[in-house]
């Protein structure tokens, strides 16, 4: 499913170039003719009046001419805009669909990461084990700490669980206070119910202590 | 007979079935795989980062004695085009942590020296030699891969060039 999903997504983009090659060849083609067609129509019916060479009818048409051009590109961008929506609200569809099917939300376990302050801990990787098994280990780079330390919340992991009792364990590892190479578990243990599980991995420091303190949330 | 035939030839087509199957190496104009790795100097480097930039991939391994020579010249090629949005990351594929820490502090680099010690990455670029340099344009395709031990020479130049011309 995830594979023909990011198809539609790789297609996306170049049906959207076939979209406006086929507009750009359909406004380019046709306005000469019929712009011809009247003044080659109008020319006999008005009596007395000088026979339009071939060179006044075109000197007559060139500022028409510049007019549906002007008006014909305006269209063309506004059709552009327009396709350009539409794909934009089709990827969106698409994420939309590929998360509810990949992790529908009777299923859905998520764990999220933030952190306050900072101090007295740089964080460098968290690895997080359900039920046992390591799902994710994940190395954070320090633009990710710094936006992380600016308020940041990151989503780490999406999974499936079946419904009853699980355990996360996340261990975390770093630099600590006196730059001392620091690592440290926490562990919850939760009931998975119908809806879906959202978890928060929470890295704060405890100034009476000196020390950071890693707790995990269950948002309820 | 045939039937033992029968019964062994459904057994291999259920274990082609049952293999799991092996990611593909990254082909030339594909999307670089994104990866974060730990640099032996300390810190960790994403690639998806450097979107936007010039990345040249460089494969080594503190038992090729060629990786030497080309880590210092692309030092030099660091030096001359980190201006101009190059960025290089040099990818140890040695099993030994230790080893390629020694050896990244013996030979300081003007850019990040990272360990690929589960070779997640290595596998994922398709390395099958060292030197291996890949170029990762501007957009983040894969754009040049070259498997050889003659350095640096011009064309290499002409490429690097070639990508760092190309607006994003």
């Amino acid at each position: 499913m995830r594979t023909a999903i990011r198809t539609w997504q790789r297609l996306a983009p170049v049906a959207l170039a076939l979209c406006l090659v086929t507009q750009w060849v359909r406004a380019a083609e046709p306005p000469a003719k019929p712009a011809a067609a009247p003044a080659a129509v109008a020319a006999p019916a008005t009596a007395g009046a000088p026979e339009a060479t071939p060179e006044a009818g075109a000197f007559a048409a060139a500022p028409a001419g510049d007019a549906t051009g002007e008006g014909g590109t305006r269209a063309l961008d506004e059709q552009i805009q327009d396709l350009k929506q539409q794909v934009v609200d089709l990827n969106k569809d698409l994420f939309v669909l590929e998360e509810e099917l990949l992790f529908p939300a009777n299923t859905q376990v998520a764990v999220f990461v933030s952190m306050d302050v900072g101090s007295f801990f740089g964080l460098d990787s968290v690895t997080l084990r359900v039920d046992n098994r390591e799902v994710i280990n994940y190395l954070y780079t320090p633009r990710e700490v710094a936006a992380l330390v600016k308020g940041g919340v990151q989503r780490l992991y999406v999974g499936n669980l079946k419904a009853g009792s699980h355990e996360l364990v996340a261990l975390f590892s770093g630099k600590g206070p006196n730059d001392r190479d620091y690592r440290r578990g926490a562990s919850i243990k939760f009931e998975k119910g119908v809806g879906a599980k959202y978890l928060e991995l929470k890295i704060s420091d405890k100034a009476r202590r000196q020390q950071p303190e890693f707790e995990i949330k269950d948002w309820e | 007979m045939i039937r033992c035939f029968g019964r062994s030839y459904l057994l291999v087509a259920l274990l082609a079935l049952v293999q799991p199957a092996v990611p593909a190496a990254t082909a030339v104009g594909e999307l670089a795989p994104d990866f974060a790795l730990p640099a032996a100097t300390g810190g960790n480097v994403r690639l998806s980062e450097h979107r936007g930039e010039v990345v040249l991939l460089a494969f080594w391994s503190s038992h090729c004695s060629v990786c030497t020579a080309q880590l210092s010249l692309l030092g030099d090629l660091q030096t001359t085009y980190r201006s101009a949005g190059l960025v290089t990351l040099a990818v140890s594929v040695d099993d030994d942590m230790h080893r390629a820490t020694r050896y990244a502090q013996a030979h300081p680099t003007r850019f990040p020296m990272l360990l690929d010690l589960r070779k997640g990455v290595s596998r994922a670029y398709g390395i099958e030699r060292l030197p291996t340099t890949v170029l990762i344009d501007r957009r983040g395709r894969v754009r040049f891969l070259q498997s050889d031990d003659h350095g640096i020479d011009n064309s290499y130049v002409a490429q690097v060039r070639e990508l760092l011309d190309d607006p994003l």
